[in-house]
């Protein structure tokens, strides 16, 4: 298949993907049979109360939330790969997951901050604490930036750690499950509270887009285009970290999954970031809902998708790593 | 060039797409909770301090707490069940359940979760009138409720935890009258053993929970029940339900008997052989005990009381035909 066909392709995939997973479920009484029959032919035995609010109440929000996390983990994933000139750069580099992971479980112990809150602002903080360690003579270095980055996942997670030793069994299987990503208590509310700052950081990265092939080439480069690298570094960093924050305050950690995607797509369609910001977006986003279809029907309980991300999306990564360029060598 | 510039306008166009459908999807369809009924004729208070008020005892109950599972078994109420934690077709407990209910001997309750890990459109699917969950699944429970489905929270602390559940489910499903019956017997034959003149001087005992030989549990405990119960004073002086202790202290503490939780990769012999623990009192009175099945044994039921008998009597060395004992209690009980 051709690149220009490729890239149609996954610009349409995303709507029937979305459609068809709307009738993938447990439920057996919510599939496009019990909908055709209660939509198209009037069938009073389908129980449309229970039919609709599990097509738009239970299964909508989730996708959604699960496409947009998706998408947004690889959009992060690759605008930081891409202004740290570091392919083995994720989100969660500057201490975003410990971070989040810490404001969970500290909403999970103490039961009066919501936890997704909690999560939002220890991950924007963590990433905070990592910038400001980094800060030299108003200057930041790449190599700087990640060592603060290690640091600030090492004290978070320590931080962690304390929670989970003082924590009663009961919150204590809280906290762990939280750590392992899941969507199962996705609705209307929690993708309403997510989609203001997980937006925001998307626009900005978006309309930074193309000055991330220019920093990409190095801080000098990036001056003697006239750009600020300092100042454009803080603003993609920004963005990612906005949108990071509030994808990984409602799904949990779900780990290498900002690394995996930006590589496939770069061994697929280059390294123009101009372009490939939004297939990262759309396959991110795809992949992901295609992979939770699978969490929340293999068994009658919730598997955790953190689990199907890796067992499924690190035989392909390591399958397309072997049949192709990883895109560095340009 | 031509393609760059055509590229360049992809993400706004998606963006000015995906901003309003997802503004309508986000402000149009959140669901709206209908307020409570007003023809509610049972109501109880849950764990949360919440009141649960149905209109008619409920007949469509999925349990998701192994343990209060067993209490709506001992209730005889197993009839209502309709959905089960997936732990019940697992380990241990599975041929014990099996025994009790052929749906669950033959696969056919389903299980919609375990944990946090909870399916809610399954839940939604089988049409519950009552979802019972712990009252630590904030986010799980808040979810249910949206879909107006009472939810009865559960957290038990004390034995007295455990009466209070059971008076609850007794109300909820018109069991009422079997549930402070078999509340009644329990109290009473805790009451007998803990009433039994102990000639010896109090034995102090450690509890060590499956997860290793230094996970024990505090005064603020079942397991510091169990032992008060007994007659048993607990050697740790932690307030904690369950903290991992340093083996010294367990050394310093130097209890007179060691009580095992189940656990299949330690033998009571491994204990007393132990190359730290053989110098503890219990390790050389040999006075190191494993409770049998976690079914039998569950500190968080009515069936508390097997293993408070079973840990009095090893402490006190009276004779006892185990067998014979649970099998009478298992009469009572179910």
């Amino acid at each position: 298949m051709t690149r220009k066909k490729l890239t149609y392709l996954i610009f349409l995939l995303p709507i029937p993907v979305i459609v068809a997973s709307l009738f993938v479920g447990p439920a057996g009484n919510s599939s496009f049979i019990s909908f055709f029959r209660w939509f198209f032919m009037a069938d009073e035995t389908i129980n449309s109360e229970m039919l609709t609010n599990i097509l738009l109440q239970v299964r909508m929000p989730r996708i959604l939330l699960v496409f947009i996390t998706g998408g947004i983990l690889a959009v992060s994933g690759a605008a930081l790969q891409a202004i740290f000139r570091n392919p083995l750069v994720d989100p969660y580099v500057l201490g975003l997951s410990s971070g989040a992971a810490f404001g969970a479980a500290l909403g999970l112990w103490l039961a009066v901050i919501p936890v997704q809150l909690s999560a939002f602002v220890f991950a924007l903080a963590a990433v905070g604490l990592s910038y400001y360690m980094a800060r030299k003579n108003k200057q930041i270095s790449i190599v700087s930036l990640i060592l603060a980055g290690i640091i600030t996942n090492g004290i978070f997670t320590a931080l962690l750690t304390i929670i989970q030793i003082m924590s009663d069994p009961f919150k204590l299987q809280s906290i762990v499950h939280w750590t392992m990503g899941n969507f199962h208590n996705a609705n209307w509310d929690r993708l309403q509270m997510a989609i203001l700052p997980m937006l925001a950081g998307l626009v900005i990265l978006f309309v930074m887009r193309w000055k991330l092939n220019v920093i990409a080439l190095g801080d000098e480069e990036a001056a003697s285009a006239g750009l600020n690298p300092g100042r454009l570094k803080l603003w993609i960093l920004t963005g990612a970290t906005l949108a990071g924050s509030a994808a990984v305050a409602v799904s949990g950690i779900i780990g290498l999954y900002g690394l995996i995607v930006p590589h496939v797509v770069r061994m697929i369609f280059g390294v123009d970031n101009q372009r490939t910001l939004i297939i990262n977006f759309l396959v991110g986003g795809t992949f992901l809902t295609l992979i939770d279809n699978i969490s929340r029907t293999l068994a009658g309980f919730e598997i955790p998708i953190g689990v199907f991300t890796m067992l499924i999306g690190a035989p392909f990564f390591i399958w397309l790593l072997k049949k192709s360029n990883v895109g560095w060598e340009h | 060039m031509e393609s760059s510039g055509r590229s360049k306008s992809y993400p706004f166009i998606f963006l000015a797409i995906l901003l309003p459908v997802i503004g309508l999807f986000t402000t149009g369809c959140t669901s709206k909770n209908k307020p409570a009924s007003s023809e509610a004729s049972i109501t109880v208070t849950d764990f949360r301090g919440k009141e649960i008020a149905l209109a008619k005892p409920a007949n469509r109950v999925i349990c998701l707490i192994e343990s209060a599972l067993s209490g709506i078994y001992m209730l005889n109420a197993q009839e209502y069940v309709v959905g089960v934690p997936s732990d019940v077709y697992r380990g241990s407990v599975a041929k014990r359940y099996a025994s009790l209910d052929n749906r669950l001997a033959n696969g056919l309750l389903p299980s919609p979760g375990n944990w946090d890990f909870i399916s809610i459109e399954q839940i939604i699917a089988l049409h519950p009138d009552l979802v019972i969950l712990w009252a630590s699944q904030t986010e799980a429970i808040a979810n249910i409720e949206r879909f107006d489905i009472p939810v009865y929270a559960v957290m038990i602390h004390s034995i007295e935890d455990v009466y209070k559940e059971m008076a609850d489910f007794g109300t909820l499903l018109n069991r009422r009258v079997r549930a402070d019956s078999l509340v009644s017997f329990t109290r009473n034959n805790l009451k007998q053993i803990s009433n039994q003149k102990k000639e010896k001087e109090a034995v102090r005992g450690y509890f060590m929970w499956a997860q290793g030989i230094n996970h024990t549990s505090g005064k603020n405990s079942t397991v510091n029940q169990l032992f008060e119960f007994a007659g048993i004073e607990n050697v740790v002086d932690s307030e904690m339900e369950h903290l991992t202790v340093n083996i010294e202290k367990v050394l310093e503490w130097n209890p007179d008997i060691i009580i095992m939780w189940q656990n299949d990769k330690l033998m009571p012999e491994d204990v007393i052989s132990h190359p730290i623990l053989k110098n503890t009192k219990a390790a050389q009175l040999k006075q190191v005990y494993m409770l049998p099945g976690v079914f039998d044994c569950d500190l968080w039921t009515l069936k508390m009381q097997h293993a408070v008998k079973l840990v009095s009597n090893w402490a006190y060395g009276e004779s006892f035909n185990q067998e014979e004992e649970l099998e009478k209690l298992m009469e009572v009980l179910y």
